[in-house]
């Protein structure tokens, strides 16, 4: 129907189908980052005439992805009449898998986060258990807040995420994780809601999330670190996301510092080691408190306990951030940031020690230029960062100029003719496999 | 999850918390969040004025969470100058925040009642240079620190889980369960709701869930009944609070039927329907004037200018209808009503009758 119409509007006008649907693609994406906005603006960017901006104007109106907005502003003659886009016209489903809990949310085509939960979740439950918790939870979501049926899926999983050939194509994810080797997890998901699956690493989306909607909102350059069980770092380059060769970029857990690995001595699991032996010799009251109360201690509790001045954990949080401040401190000095964003769960609960020990580090050991205007400060978005850096990269996948060519004449990314092979493909190899048993209904 | 044996303190009866924060913090524990002797002197020779903005006044979490607010501010030298009761009106809750970002006040405790639609006047509070505390949730894209303080919430996940267990009892192998469950987009219920079915679906995948839901309080009867007709051998039903839970005990009795509950919170019908060994055979209930207190702690570290943690946690606590006047008593810091103790003794009393025959 709308491919049909699309066909007929383009009689005698367009040169081929392929300009017609580039001049869509541009229009869409003029008006949906709100670079033009009234016919008379897109005319003027798009530098197409005005019979052809209004046909595929009123095409994108058609297809639901476009609305007449409010009037203008006047510039001599009649007040013009706004384009809006239409962010309602799906939804994105997005999740944040770490290594002890998961995060769901669902955006609009804006990347606007509308709802969010967080729960804990071991990693090594499996594969399997951890598909069907996203599932349950993401269709009694769409259910219980009654949003528009999902356009694709952003996904954040703990650790790099290799870059795919071609769109659309499933890549192995969490080899890393033996469980979860050759587990076809994009490709299950991407079936089960019959949508496109884009991934990458945790600490790239919480990156993209901190850019979009948290302390780099407005920066061109920036660096998130993650300080966490591992600990590694995002970078936004000149308004981009730097993913490298293989998209593993921002390993810098894997630093020396002497004899170990940054991770293994600055990490979440190091700082309760420390924690827990200080806790038990007594060195630590504030620890000592906690562990007979409650029999354990976490990093969060190192870090209250930081927070209310006990000596040992402000010492310690303070020596593991000098030492991620020194790992971070040739980074500065390469990609001049004027950003840099500590989050994770160490950073969440290591407060103001932590924070003095990455920024005596750093700029102890950057060039004066590079540090003259940098700012380190710690998140305040939490795990969201993961979900809202998530609907980012969807965002960004379907509507790239050459990805929204492929599916504008027909609406929706889902009829794009190479999402339909991939599914085609995915359901082949699938069934090739035992069928996966039938989810429950509910979370 | 804690089994409430006698002889055990009210740190062991008392739930972990399970949930995470509204970005997925980890909880600091509201008892942790304490005051020096230091901290307290400076809080009352500063004599801060503080505003609550809630959704409701009329009920009893209402009025504990006020009291646990009121009392603790006090302690510190602190006025409550103004408590606003919203009437569960968005309008009204923007209206009054904009009016507070004018006023002479220094915080202000609200609980946000709309999701999206009441942020940008949260938000608009912190920019005046307010302190802001928030109860039970804050709105999605709100941020700590930037747009507020703390949010000191209960912990929904763990309570749904509690009432989950405790149904599971009243379950039959192979039975089904039914959730009275809230129609509107609203946080706490839904993690409630989440945890009772991720709790069954780990502990009793046997247990078929089916659902009702119910817009306006006034509808939680009827869709409880229409659950029991729809599924005939239904065993037990969760109710995600108390006032639903009483209009479906209520609309079940008349129809002649008896099933197992389990809700959350305790107030004074489900009390006395326990008491008296009716439907209702446990409940998860929050703390309110631990919570208003704990509130109270953390605005006042807010404006003092400490450090505060994005995410305030407090674990409900389990009812059975054997430890429901204690229960009461540590809930709402007040002796059970009358009637409650003694339907509770009655029904004791004939318990043992029996047993003794």
């Amino acid at each position: 129907m709308a491919e049909e119409k699309t066909a007929l509007r383009s009689v005698g006008r367009p040169r081929s189908v392929e300009a017609a649907q580039a001049s869509l693609a541009l229009l869409l994406n003029l008006v949906r980052t709100g670079a033009a906005t009234t016919r008379q603006e897109l005319e003027r960017r798009s530098e197409l005439g005005r019979a052809v901006v209004a046909d595929r104007l009123a095409t994108m109106i058609d297809l639901g992805l476009l609305k007449e907005g409010e009037l203008g502003q006047a510039t001599g003659g009649r007040a013009p009449r706004q384009m809006q886009f239409r962010q309602d016209a799906g939804s994105l489903l997005v999740s944040a898998i770490d290594q002890s809990s998961i995060a769901l949310g669902i955006a609009d085509l804006n990347g606007q986060l509308l709802v969010e939960h967080h729960e804990a979740a071991q990693l090594d439950a499996g594969p399997e258990a951890i598909l069907d918790r996203l599932a349950t939870i993401f269709d009694w979501l769409l259910k219980e807040t009654e949003k528009p049926a999902p356009w694709g899926i952003g996904l954040a999983l703990p650790g790099p995420v290799e870059k795919p050939a071609d769109s659309f194509e499933a890549v192995p994810v969490l080899q890393t994780v033996q469980s979860w080797q050759d587990f076809p997890f994009l490709e299950r998901l991407s079936m089960r809601f019959g949508v496109p699956v884009f991934a990458r690493s945790g600490v790239q989306t919480m990156t993209m999330g901190e850019a979009k909607a948290g302390g780099g909102r407005g920066l061109s350059d920036m660096i998130y670190v993650k300080l966490g069980r591992s600990i590694s770092a995002g970078l936004i380059s000149e308004g981009h996301l730097h993913r490298g060769a293989q998209g593993a970029a921002g390993m810098i857990g894997h630093s020396r510092v002497g004899e170990d690995l940054l991770e293994a001595v600055a990490g979440a699991d190091a700082i309760t080691r420390e924690g827990l032996a200080a806790g038990e010799e007594g060195r630590s009251p504030y620890l000592a408190q906690t562990l007979e109360r409650h029999g354990e201690l976490s990093v969060v509790d190192i870090g209250h306990a930081a927070q209310l001045g006990d000596l040992f954990c402000v010492e310690l949080l303070g020596r593991c951030g000098r030492l991620v401040g020194e790992a971070l401190a040739p980074l500065t000095n390469l990609v001049n940031p004027s950003l840099i964003v500590i989050g994770g769960v160490v950073a969440e609960s290591g407060g103001d020690s932590l924070l003095a020990g990455i920024r005596e580090a750093v700029y102890r050991q950057s060039h004066p230029m590079v540090s003259r205007d940098l700012q380190i400060i710690r998140s305040q978005m939490g795990a969201s960062s993961g979900l809202v850096g998530a609907a980012q990269v969807v965002v960004e996948e379907l509507f790239a100029p050459a990805m929204l060519q492929g599916w504008i004449g027909q609406g929706s990314p889902l009829l794009h003719p190479d999402f339909q092979k991939s599914l085609e493909r995915a359901a082949a190899t699938l069934a090739v496999k035992a069928s996966p048993a039938a989810g429950r209904v509910g979370p | 999850m804690n089994s409430q044996t006698p002889g055990k303190t009210r740190e062991d009866i008392a739930m972990s918390i399970a949930g995470l924060g509204p970005h997925g913090e980890r909880a600091v524990p509201a008892d942790q969040i304490q005051l020096s002797a230091t901290d307290a002197a400076e809080a009352r020779a500063r004599r801060f004025s503080v505003a609550v903005v809630l959704h409701t006044t009329t009920s009893d979490w209402s009025k504990q969470e006020l009291a646990g607010i009121a009392a603790t501010l006090g302690l510190h030298s602190a006025a409550l100058v103004e408590v606003v009761d919203c009437n569960f009106d968005v309008e009204l809750q923007i209206a009054v925040l904009n009016r507070l970002a004018v006023d002479p006040v220094d915080a202000v405790i609200s609980i946000p009642i709309g999701n999206a639609r009441v942020a940008a006047a949260h938000r608009a509070l912190t920019q005046s240079g307010r302190k802001l505390v928030l109860l039970d949730n804050a709105p999605t894209g709100m941020l700590p620190g930037t747009d507020y303080a703390s949010v000191v919430s209960t912990d929904n996940f763990g309570l749904g889980q509690s009432c989950a267990s405790m149904l599971s009892a009243h379950i039959p192998a192979g039975g089904a369960a039914g959730i009275l469950g809230y129609g509107i987009d609203f946080f706490a219920t839904h993690e409630r709701e989440i945890a009772f079915r991720k709790w069954m679906a780990t502990h009793r995948p046997d247990v078929t869930l089916v659902r009702e839901r119910f817009a306006e309080l006034d509808g939680a009867g009827q869709a409880a009944l229409a659950m029991v007709e729809k599924t005939p051998g239904l065993s037990g039903i969760f109710a995600v609070w108390d006032v639903p839970a009483m209009k479906a005990v209520r609309a079940l009795a008349q129809g002649g039927i008896d099933i197992p509950m389990t809700t959350v919170d305790l107030g004074n019908e489900v009390a006395l329907d326990m008491a008296r060994h009716g439907m209702i055979k446990g409940v998860g209930a929050q703390m309110p004037y631990d919570q208003g207190c704990a509130a109270a702690r953390v605005t006042l570290a807010a404006l003092l200018g400490l450090p505060v943690p994005p995410w305030v946690a407090l674990a409900g606590r389990e009812v059975t209808p054997f430890d429901v006047v204690e229960a009461y008593q540590v809930i709402w810091h007040l002796p059970a009503p009358k009637a409650i103790i003694e339907s509770s003794r009655a029904s004791t009393a004939s318990q043992d009758s029996h047993a003794g025959q």
